[in-house]
């Protein structure tokens, strides 16, 4: 067993005293912020009144970790902590280095191990839609001893998180055995020993970047043999900052440290068998009609730009039949247009052993992904618009089970 | 007495005699230096390609484009046996290169000495290129990919002429260092360059109006497609 990364590697000593006037805490609450000025007291706001009236009676805490290169955050939060009625102490320190969610997060993690919680919540200083009840709703199981990782789940329409119901869930689940609905929530809450082992077991120069430190949350969680529940907390709201990233950057950061951690988890997937369904607390997140209007054309359109231009990049990232398998998709017009969810499984799982196998830079793989993904999205929304709101589980479980079809043979062409 | 026919037989069998045996030994030398640099070099490049093989370098080319730039340009070899051909004929070179000077001929003598001088620039020059080449395929393919995210019709015309311009930059470098026609080399880059540019700017201020269109049209309707009610993650 490792030492585990300390506060101290991250914080200056002014931080590390502010830290520690919170003193021992048994609810902490670290708010992760990346140049989140904007949204970042809203989210704080929620967290105290979320600690004040049911955790009254235990000492609380909140800590919003900044890791970018602003100090907007950190002001606009020491300011309304100035101007606001008594309640939970809050404190703010900045992490130096590269601008990174998961620095944010691995920094939050080093002051919970410092002050030693019962229950430590993470979220996203962008998560605008965390209420008080939702707080407690997520803390609550811990504190209770029902489970030692909290994880949330949302109600939402069909074209809300595509790139966590077409790839990021599915994928976990055919890999890691758990139907967990996100893998990239925006907040989660950890027992003090979870949090203990995730830091002995993180490097201190961690190489997860992006969302990389968020996934490894949930799936060291599901892979440890945590006791792992799932609280419904409404529709989720995130307010992604200063300059919201593109579809491509979106993707390399999340579905990269996704194939990623599979090197680190090679042995948990390769043992792993069929999926089973992480328990819920509370009532069941439900399924939305459309309202928006979503351009399914411009996304088939960019699918079959994706097939005439990108051939030469997607050839040395999938398989012969992969690849023919997508040539008559781009023949289909918009409003006939299938990307069958098999095929899908197999471009991800070509993709995830291309990474693996470093066949091109990853950085260029990842955002060579993009067109099949919108093809794949606009195929699942075509889908899910065919029918009733009803029709969308059915929908997601038979993507959930093309992914785990397509899991067999992984290992032996994981070398 | 000897008539004279006999004595200018015998003279001149005895001097061409002498001579060839002035030479054979060197003859016998070139002969042996071929025959040992040829199995060096041949031990050399079995040995250079099961090194690559032991440190993986077919798949790190791989993965640093090497390998797709090779077959773009008709190499369709991986990059380990390559090396062990280069390492095959540089050494045969080197042997031919001594070989030349054991012969001792007039006409040779200095030639190793230039070829000598001239080595480092080759070098110099050939890895320029390499760079060069390298550096153009991986910002082809960065360019390729972010204009068809983009949603650029003329994405592939894009990577080509991004290629072409490191590629022809690399050149210029390379010829630069080997001080071929230096100054002639600097200029034609420069009025290639300048005139690349120009007519760039001129096709796509004039001849490409719509392409222009395009390229503004795709990014405000991404805009407009964050706006559409569709979040990924």
């Amino acid at each position: 067993m490792t030492e585990p990364i300390g506060a101290a590697h991250l914080l200056n000593d002014g931080d590390l005293h502010t830290v520690d006037s919170l003193g021992p805490v048994e609810v902490l609450v670290g708010v992760c912020a990346l140049n989140q000025a904007r949204s970042a007291v809203r989210v704080v706001e929620a967290a105290a009144a979320g600690l004040a009236a049911p955790l009254a009676d235990r000492k609380c805490g909140i800590v919003v970790v900044e890791a970018g290169f602003r100090d907007e955050t950190v002001d606009a939060v020491t300011r309304w902590v100035a101007s606001r009625v008594p309640g939970p102490p809050v404190c703010c320190v900045r992490i130096a280095g590269p601008p990174s969610r998961s620095r944010a997060i691995i920094g939050a993690l080093t002051v919970a191990h410092r002050l030693g919680p019962a229950v430590c919540a993470l979220v996203d200083a962008g998560l605008v839609s965390l209420t008080p009840e939702g707080l407690g709703r997520l803390v609550q199981p811990i504190l209770a001893g029902e489970a030692d990782c909290v994880s949330p789940a949302y109600t939402h329409t069909a074209a809300e998180g595509t790139l966590t119901t077409n790839l990021l869930a599915p994928m976990c689940r055919a890999l890691y055995g758990r139907r967990i609905q996100q893998l990239l929530g925006g907040c989660a809450a950890l027992s003090g020993q979870v949090v203990t082992r995730l830091l002995e077991t993180e490097a201190r120069d961690s190489d997860l970047t992006g969302h990389g430190l968020e996934i490894r949350l949930a799936i060291d969680a599901i892979t440890s043999g945590n006791r792992i529940v799932e609280v419904h907390q409404g529709r989720k709201a995130l307010d992604a900052g200063l300059a919201p990233p593109d579809l491509a950057t979106t993707i390399a950061h999340t579905v990269g440290p996704f194939f990623h951690l599979m090197d680190r988890y090679r042995a948990a997937w390769s043992e792993s068998g069929a999926s089973t369904s992480v328990p819920r607390i509370g009532d069941p997140p439900t399924i939305l009609p459309e309202t928006g209007e979503v351009h399914l054309d411009r996304m088939v359109r960019a699918f079959k730009l994706g097939l005439k231009d990108l051939l030469p990049v997607w050839e040395q990232a999938l398989q012969e039949e992969t690849l023919a398998s997508l040539y008559p998709l781009g023949l289909l017009f918009p409003d006939e247009f299938i990307f069958p969810a098999e095929h899908w499984a197999r471009v991800a799982f070509d993709f995830a052993v291309a990474y693996h196998e470093q066949r091109l830079p990853r950085d260029h793989l990842l955002r060579a992904l993009t067109p099949l993904y919108l093809g794949r999205v606009a195929a699942f929304l075509r889908e899910t618009q065919a029918g009733t709101s009803a029709r969308f589980p059915a929908v997601l479980e038979g993507v959930g089970r093309a992914f785990e079809v397509e899991k067999a043979g992984l290992a032996a062409r994981w070398r | 007495m000897r008539d004279p026919w006999s004595d200018v037989l015998v003279t001149s069998f005895r001097e061409v005699m002498d001579r060839l045996s002035h030479a054979a030994p060197r003859l016998l030398a070139v002969l042996t230096l071929i025959a040992v640099g040829w199995a060096v070099a041949a031990v050399a490049r079995r040995l250079v390609v099961r090194i690559c093989r032991v440190l993986n370098a077919d798949a790190r080319s791989a993965r640093w484009g090497l390998t797709a730039g090779l077959a773009r340009s008709g190499i369709q070899q991986p990059p380990s046996l390559l090396v062990g051909r280069l390492t095959f004929w540089t050494i045969l070179f080197v042997t031919l290169l001594m070989a030349i000077e054991a012969l001792e001929m007039p006409a040779t003598s200095g030639l190793v000495a230039v070829v000598v001088r001239f080595l480092p620039n080759l070098v110099i020059a050939g890895l320029v290129w390499m760079v060069g080449w390298l550096l153009a395929n991986f910002m082809a393919q960065a360019v390729l990919i972010a204009a068809v995210n983009a949603q650029v019709a003329l994405a592939p015309l894009i990577a080509g002429a991004v290629r072409w311009l490191v590629l022809v930059f690399a050149g210029a470098a390379a010829l630069t260092q080997l001080g071929i026609a230096r100054e002639m080399v600097l200029l034609t880059f420069g009025i290639a360059f300048a005139g690349t540019v120009l007519a760039l700017a001129l096709a796509f201020g004039l001849g490409g109006k719509d392409l222009a269109r395009e390229i503004l049209e795709s990014r405000i309707r991404k805009r407009d497609g964050d706006d559409d009610h569709l979040t990924h993650v």
